[in-house]
C-alpha cells in the first residue's frame, strides 16, 4: 500500500483547523525560525512542541520526517563547527580545522533551524489531508488569479499528481517485473549499463503516462470538466476555532517582538542563563 | 433520443475514415449493445455521443441538441454519461466521495446538493463504506463501481459503458450486470460496448460494427442467426448458442438464436415434441435439466 504523504486522519484541534490557517501558520513559523536568533529559539521550540503534542504526533512520525534530511543536518552542523571562518576565506586545499565555541553554537543553531522547518512541515502534512492542502493553497493563491495566473488549474494539477503518483509507482513496479522477466539487470554492471537498464524502465513508464493522460483528459471532459468555476464537496469556512488559532499566532509573534525590542536585558539574561 | 446521421469521422483526412457513414437512433430507456472486432470504430462512435469528438461530416444530436453547438455541450455531457474501459484513468478524486463530487462540482452545484447526490449514489451502488477510501486502495471491481458511480451521480439519461466487465472476475461481472439491469429498469438508456456476446444477454438490441460501418442492427435473436458473419469477424458465439448450432447441424429442428438456458430448454423440449415433454415430466426431468 502506498500512502499518500504522511497524512494520518485524526480529530485533534490541529486536525480540525482550516487548512488555510495551518498553511499560513507554518509559513509564519518558518519565517520566524529563519529570522530568529538564539533568544527566540527556546520560545519557538516550545511552541512547536506544544503544537506537536496537541496534534498527538507519534514519535515514529517525527523520526520518519527527520530521517531523509538527517545527514544534511549533520553535515551542516559539522561544516559550521569545523570551519567557523567559512570555506572561502581559507585558501583552497588547506582546510584548517578550527573548533571554536562560536562555531559549534552556530552549527547547532543552523541545524536547529532546519529541524524546526522539517517539524513545521510534518505537523502540517500529518494533520492535513492532501485534498485539504490543495484546497487551502488554491484559496490562498486565488488573488493571483487577477494576474492571470491559473490558480485553479494549478490546484487541479497538483491534486491529479497526488492521485496518480501511486498509480504510476505501481506501473513502474509492473514494468520492472516485466523487464526482469526478460533478463534485464538493474543492480550490477557498469554505470553505463545500469543507466541503460534504467532507460528500459523510464521509456515505457513515460509512454504509459502519456497514454493515461490522454484517457484522463477524455474522462474529465466527459464528466463536464472545463476551464471555469467549479464547486467542491467541502467549501472552506473559517470557524471560531480558526479565528482563535490565528489570534494565538498573532499573540505569539507579538510576544516574540516584545521580548526582542522592549526587554533586551531580559533577553540577554535568558541568553546568559542558557549559554553563559 | 440520440440521433446519429451519416456520421463520417477520420483522424487524418488522407486515411481511411474510422467511421464511414453511421446512422442510428437510440431511444430513451433502450438497452443497446455495440459489438465488433478491435478497430471497428465502437469507441470512436461513442465518443461522438457526448461531443468528445465532433463529426467531420454528418451530425449527432442528443435530445435535439447538436453536439457541435458549444453552448449545449455541458448539458449533453450531463445527459450522456460515459464510463471508460480503465477505471484507473478516470477516477480523479483523492478519495471515493471526492471523485463522485467531481461531476456535480463541474456543474457548479452547491456543496449541500453535491453531498446529497454523492451519498445517494454511494448508497445505491452499495459503496457507502468506501466513501473515505483512497481510490488506489480499492479492488478492481470496486474501482469499476466507483467509475460508474462517478458518472451516475450526474443523473444521466443515457449511459455509455465501454467494456464495463474487462479485467473483472465472475463475481465482479455479475455485480456489474445486475447494476446495468437495474439502471435500465429505472429508465436509463444503456449503450454497452462488449467483446463477448455473452455479456450482452440482457440487451434488447445489438449493433454489430465492422470497419467503421454498421453491419447488422437488430434484436439479439436476429444477430445470433448470423453465426457465420460473427465468426468471420472473430466474435465468439456464446456456448449455449454454439450448442444449439451443433444440434441443428446434426439435424435437430431447433432455433440457433438462443442466448439463455431458459430459451434453449424451450427449444430443445419443443423439438423433442410430445415424447420429449413426457420424458422431462417423468423421471428424467432433473437429469435433463442439469445437463442443459
Amino acid at each position: 500500500m502506498y500512502n499518500l504523504g504522511q497524512y494520518l486522519p485524526g480529530d485533534t484541534i490541529i486536525h480540525r483547523l482550516d487548512p488555510r490557517v495551518k498553511i499560513l501558520s507554518v509559513l509564519t513559523l518558518s519565517f520566524l525560525v529563519f529570522r530568529g536568533a538564539w533568544p527566540d529559539a527556546a520560545l519557538i521550540s516550545s511552541f512547536l512542541a506544544i503544537l506537536m503534542v496537541t496534534a498527538s504526533l507519534r514519535w515514529t512520525q517525527v523520526v520518519d520526517s527527520l530521517r531523509p534530511l538527517a545527514l544534511f543536518v549533520v553535515l551542516i552542523f559539522l561544516l559550521h563547527a569545523l570551519f567557523p571562518e567559512g570555506m572561502s576565506s581559507s585558501p583552497a586545499l588547506s582546510f584548517q580545522v578550527n573548533v571554536t565555541t562560536e562555531g559549534v553554537l552556530r552549527g547547532a543553531f543552523v541545524s536547529w533551524q532546519f529541524i524546526c522547518l522539517l517539524l513545521c512541515a510534518t505537523v502540517l502534512t500529518v494533520t492535513t489531508s492532501p485534498t485539504e492542502l490543495v484546497a487551502g493553497m488554491e484559496r490562498l493563491l486565488r488573488p493571483l488569479g487577477r494576474l492571470r495566473i491559473p490558480t485553479h488549474q494549478l490546484a487541479m494539477m497538483v491534486s491529479l499528481a497526488l492521485r496518480f503518483m501511486p498509480v504510476l509507482l505501481e506501473e513502474l513496479e509492473r514494468i520492472k517485473t516485466a523487464q526482469l522477466a526478460r533478463g534485464a539487470d538493474f543492480r550490477s554492471g557498469s554505470l553505463v549499463r545500469r543507466a541503460r537498464a534504467a532507460a528500459s524502465l523510464a521509456v515505457p513508464l513515460i509512454v504509459g503516462a502519456f497514454r493515461r493522460a490522454d484517457e484522463l483528459a477524455d474522462a474529465m471532459a466527459a464528466r463536464g470538466y472545463r476551464n471555469g468555476p467549479r464547486t467542491t464537496l467541502r467549501e472552506l469556512r473559517m470557524t471560531v476555532l480558526d479565528r482563535t488559532a490565528l489570534a494565538v499566532m498573532v499573540f505569539f509573534i507579538a510576544g516574540l517582538e516584545m521580548l526582542r525590542t522592549l526587554e533586551p536585558k531580559a533577553v540577554q539574561y535568558v541568553y546568559a542563563l542558557f549559554f553563559g | 433520443m440520440i440521433e446519429v446521421k451519416n456520421l463520417i469521422y477520420g483522424y487524418h483526412p488522407s486515411d481511411r475514415p474510422v467511421l464511414a457513414g453511421i446512422s442510428l437512433k437510440v431511444r430513451p430507456g433502450e438497452y443497446v449493445a455495440l459489438i465488433g472486432p478491435n478497430g471497428s470504430g465502437k469507441t470512436t462512435l461513442v465518443k461522438h455521443l457526448n461531443a468528445l469528438l465532433l463529426p467531420v461530416e454528418g451530425s449527432v444530436s442528443v435530445d435535439g441538441m447538436d453536439t457541435r453547438d458549444a453552448r449545449d455541450v455541458p448539458e449533453i455531457r450531463r445527459r450522456v454519461g460515459m464510463v471508460f474501459q480503465d477505471p484507473d484513468s478516470q477516477i480523479v478524486g483523492m478519495t471515493v466521495e471526492e471523485d463522485l463530487a467531481f461531476g456535480p462540482g463541474n456543474l457548479c452545484l452547491p456543496p449541500v446538493q453535491i453531498r446529497r447526490l454523492v451519498d445517494e449514489t454511494l448508497t445505491k451502488l452499495g459503496l457507502s463504506g468506501l466513501a473515505r477510501r483512497i481510490p488506489h486502495s480499492l479492488s478492481g471491481g470496486e474501482k469499476r463501481l466507483v467509475a460508474i458511480a462517478g458518472v451516475l451521480v450526474m443523473k444521466p439519461r443515457y449511459l455509455v459503458l465501454d467494456e464495463p466487465t474487462a479485467y473483472l472476475d465472475h463475481t465482479g461481472r455479475q455485480r456489474v450486470f445486475s447494476i446495468i439491469r437495474e439502471l435500465n429498469a429505472e429508465g436509463i438508456a444503456i449503450i454497452h460496448i462488449a467483446h463477448d456476446l455473452q455479456d450482452i444477454a440482457d440487451a434488447g438490441r445489438i449493433i454489430l460494427m465492422n470497419e467503421g460501418t454498421i453491419l447488422l442492427d437488430g434484436a439479439p435473436g436476429d444477430i445470433l442467426d448470423e453465426g457465420e458473419t460473427l465468426e468471420s469477424l472473430g466474435l465468439a458465439v456464446p456456448p449455449i448458442t454454439e450448442l444449439m448450432r451443433r444440434l441443428r447441424g446434426q439435424g435437430w429442428p431447433v432455433a440457433t438464436n438462443v442466448l439463455t438456458v431458459q430459451e434453449a430448454l424451450i427449444q430443445i423440449t419443443t423439438s423433442l415434441g410430445r415424447a420429449g415433454a413426457a420424458y422431462l415430466r417423468g423421471s428424467g426431468a432433473e437429469e435433463a435439466g442439469s445437463h442443459v
